[in-house]
């Protein structure tokens, strides 16, 4: 009977109506959409007019499909938008935007040095990625989500932050011009 | 729970859609409340081991009122409560009063008593909202973690104080916990030195006895602590951390037990380089018990005394070498000095014992190949009592599909001897008789494991581990008997020796699935077989039942689900095996149960949560250990409220 009694329970919780509530990653990937519609790219970072934008996840992947559903059929100033995965800090290619994976906190400044000089917008959720020189920290705030940016660092890198990003965003570092 | 290769993956049947999200300006978007994946460390996600995580948010959403209470929630460990403030916890096998085969760390501090290499449960406490995480690994951890990490480890972490800053208030009450409070305020000294102090106070109500009367195991907890974080620079960082407690804890013979003490810690990091790093660590952990012991063989009632200090230091290195190779290593020295005030009934001789341990580790992870991972290590000891201890192991990883693993491992450990095993005199020598001794020549047991396992992804939004497991052991603890003596020609004392051997097998295995977005299922079920036998020609007074007192199965059924207006539906369904107890060398059974804990959570605001937790609600009473019989002490049912906020 206890067993019959506690399965009843169980079902009840499993009919219960459930409320809708993004995911931490689903809103993630829709920020990565918008840094590249409110980021301005020098005209160099790209190979040819109609080379794909690409934002690159290096280390393990904590998107799942949200990214490429966040970036299906869109496009920036002609340049079709497209996902591309690196295992490792070796293995990435030329994009626009990377995104640093939680699971490369080992290799962190070395991935960061690495992409110097080259228009990179980096982005990470590590804990003060921002201050140990990526361009954009997400942080995570009683279940909301923080844009903290390192403004000097988008600059040394030729980027140009919209206002309508840097506004709501905690500015990390020396504020520059 | 389950360490899934977790991702905040979702599909097609979302309710937000993603288009949708896409409309939002940067400020709406930072408005919406999402739901987080919490961090792991990635690495351990990765160990070849039966590794489980408990993470803050389990523990806040299971409503967990203590730390046994949320160790629960793993699926690889035996969680039976004893009273209300003793726990029996092992995992793979050998639960018993005296339990010895698992190490626990609280934050880098070893908190296993030198008395009997187990844990006090009832002083292993925090404001459970600081605690990052609790891993749990079933299998042998000595290759890293040395003597006593023989069927597994528990590592518990709190939260960098960084990570809580603000203040926190949390109080509540009902049947049991009576009644608790907590508050704890973090800030900052310097923009990079966090602080955070806490205190915490919990009054627990008694259990009761099978006629229903009172079982006298009622207890009140106080505790306050400290911890500061600093990073001096982008490279370094400093911890200090301390903690202090004083508990009354009724006793079910009679009396009053105390239990107090306190711990100092300092840790320093520094990161070398993307691939190198170390880190040095020392602490000083005082313990003061007071247990009132009953009379015993014409000893009378007293009081036993125990004042334990430790020194630790450990320090630690990784590396690379060449252009694959991955080594870890470190040395450390422990010295305890234990002062024992002698119980008639109850003794330890020597009564004062300083011990010295020393201890260096060495692993070498060697990628194979690009989906094939070797770690090969060992740990070396030197103890006082049996001089060097050696525990090598050797794991190997395959990654054979995306997010698919094979691991198997092969480990030998040791439990070394402890105070009980070798200075214990029941009563003291001044009485007529001893009934029970130590063992003068008892030496460590050993262990050689044998794993197997799995670990995957099952699509996005499930995912399954199973751990199989064979055991041998050798030189376990038995109780032999003395020559009868010339003039009563009775057999006393009895006395420890290493007369038990044999092997243990079974597996772990569970699953963790996401129906909906904002509904987790946790299932699990374990296994363990268990075949100990006394030594050709030897004997053991207790017929090889000791040692054991086990279930052989469980199953756990757990469901996480978010309902509207910030409520919150965490369910607990647990199945466990009848427990095989000794009684006198005769096998004693406690009888299985299922059992069901509950928490119903509203979070009003982002500053004020409520919730209605209960345990133990499918009976008025049942018990989880002990030889069935008037005095055995069934846990009650219990239903408390608590109120959160935060600032």
């Amino acid at each position: 009977m206890p067993l019959l009694r506690a399965l009843a329970l169980t079902l009840l919780v499993m009919a219960a109506p459930l409320c809708a509530a993004p995911s931490e990653y689903q809103v993630k990937a829709v920020f990565l959409f918008n840094f590249s519609q409110f980021v301005e790219w020098p005209s160099n970072a790209f190979a040819s007019p109609d080379a794909p934008f690409v934002i690159g996840v290096v280390g393990e992947d904590p998107f799942g499909t949200q990214l490429d559903a966040a970036v299906r059929g869109e496009s920036v100033a002609g340049h079709p938008l497209k996902v591309k995965r690196y295992r490792r800090a070796e293995d990435v290619e030329p994009c626009q935007i990377l995104f640093i994976s939680a699971t490369e906190l080992a290799r962190f400044d070395g991935i960061l040095s690495s992409l110097d000089g080259r228009s990179i917008l980096t982005v990470s959720d590590i804990e003060r990625a921002a201050e140990r020189g990526a361009m954009i920290q997400f942080a995570n705030q009683d279940n909301h989500l923080r844009l903290r940016i390192n403004v000097a660092a988008a600059k040394a890198a030729g980027l140009t932050l919209s206002s309508k990003l840097l506004r709501p965003a905690e500015i990390v570092g020396e504020r520059q011009g | 729970m389950l360490l899934a290769y977790h991702a905040g993956a979702q599909t097609a049947d979302d309710t937000v859609s993603t288009e949708n999200l896409k409309k939002l300006s940067v400020e709406e978007l930072m408005d919406l409340e999402v739901t987080s994946v919490s961090k792991r460390p990635e690495r351990l996600l990765e160990a070849p081991a039966s590794v489980e995580v408990i993470t803050g948010e389990d523990i806040r959403r299971s409503g967990a009122p203590s730390i046994p209470a949320a160790l629960r929630l793993t699926n690889n460990l035996d969680v039976a409560q004893k009273n209300s403030h003793e726990w029996v916890i092992s995992a793979r096998g050998f639960s018993s009063d005296v339990g010895n085969k698992l190490l626990v760390l609280s934050d880098g501090r070893t908190v296993y008593t030198p008395l009997f290499s187990g844990v006090f449960w009832d002083r292993q406490d925090y404001i459970l909202e600081d605690i990052d995480r609790i891993e749990v690994i079933s299998g042998p951890g000595g290759a890293l973690w040395g003597a006593n990490a023989v069927n597994g480890v528990i590592n518990i972490t709190t939260k960098s104080a960084k990570d809580t800053q603000g203040l926190y208030l949390d109080a509540g009450g009902g049947m049991d916990p009576h009644g608790f409070a907590g508050v704890r305020y973090g800030g900052s000294l310097a923009p990079d030195v966090s602080y955070r102090v806490y205190g915490k106070y919990s009054d627990w109500d008694h259990n009761a006895l099978a006629d229903g009367s009172d079982a006298h195991d009622a207890w009140h907890s106080g505790q306050g602590g400290f911890r500061i974080d600093a990073q001096p620079s982008t490279r370094d960082s400093l911890t200090l951390q301390g903690d202090f407690y004083h508990n009354g804890e009724e006793i079910q013979s009679g009396g009053v037990s105390t239990v107090s003490g306190g711990n100092l810690l300092g840790r320093w990091s520094q990161t070398l380089s993307d691939t190198s790093g170390l880190s040095l660590q020392t602490y000083y952990d005082r313990t003061h018990l007071i247990l009132p012991v009953p009379g015993f063989a014409f000893a009378p009632a007293g009081t036993l005394k125990d004042d334990l200090d430790t020194y630790d230091v450990d320090f630690q290195h990784h590396f690379q070498l060449g252009s694959h190779s991955r080594i870890l290593w470190g040395l450390g020295y422990r010295y305890t000095h234990d002062v024992v005030s002698n119980a008639p009934a109850l003794a330890f001789f020597p009564t004062t014992l300083d011990q010295s341990l020393f201890s260096g580790f060495v692993q070498d992870e060697i990628p194979l190949r690009e989906d094939l991972a070797l770690t090969v290590g060992t740990k070396v000891e030197h103890n006082d009592y049996t001089g060097f201890e050696v525990e090598p192991s050797t794991r190997l990883q395959w990654n054979f599909a995306d997010r698919q693993s094979l691991w198997g491992a092969v480990s030998r450990a040791v439990r070394a001897p402890s105070r009980i095993d070798h200075d214990i005199s029941e009563p003291g020598p001044d009485y007529l008789i001893v009934i029970l001794k130590g063992g003068q020549n008892f030496r460590s047991e050993t262990l050689v494991a044998y794993e197997l396992g799995y670990r995957g992804q099952l699509g996005p939004k499930a995912g399954a581990a199973l751990s199989t497991f064979y055991n041998v052991y050798d030189d376990l603890r038995s109780t032999s008997i003395s020559p009868p003596d010339p003039i009563f020609h009775l057999p006393f004392p009895f006395f420890f020796a290493n007369n038990l051997k044999g092997a243990t097998w079974g597996f772990e295995l569970s699953g963790d699935l996401q129906p909906l977005d904002r509904w987790r299922l946790h299932a699990g079920y374990r296994l363990l077989e268990e075949n100990l036998h006394i030594k050709p020609g030897e004997v053991d007074f207790n017929n090889a039942l000791n040692e054991t007192a086990d279930p052989q199965q469980q199953i756990s059924l757990r469901s996480s689900v978010d309902l509207p207006r910030q409520v919150q539906l965490d369910t607990d369904l647990r199945w466990i095996d009848s427990r095989r107890i000794n009684n006198s060398g005769v096998a004693a059974h406690v009888p299985s149960y299922v059992d069901l804990n509950l928490r119903l959570g509203w979070n009003v605001s982002h500053a004020l949560e409520l919730s209605l937790a209960g345990e133990n609600l499918l009976h008025d009473r049942h018990a989880e250990y002990g030889v069935p019989g008037p005095q055995q002490i069934e846990i009650e049912r219990t239903v408390w409220g608590r109120l959160v906020c935060r600032f």
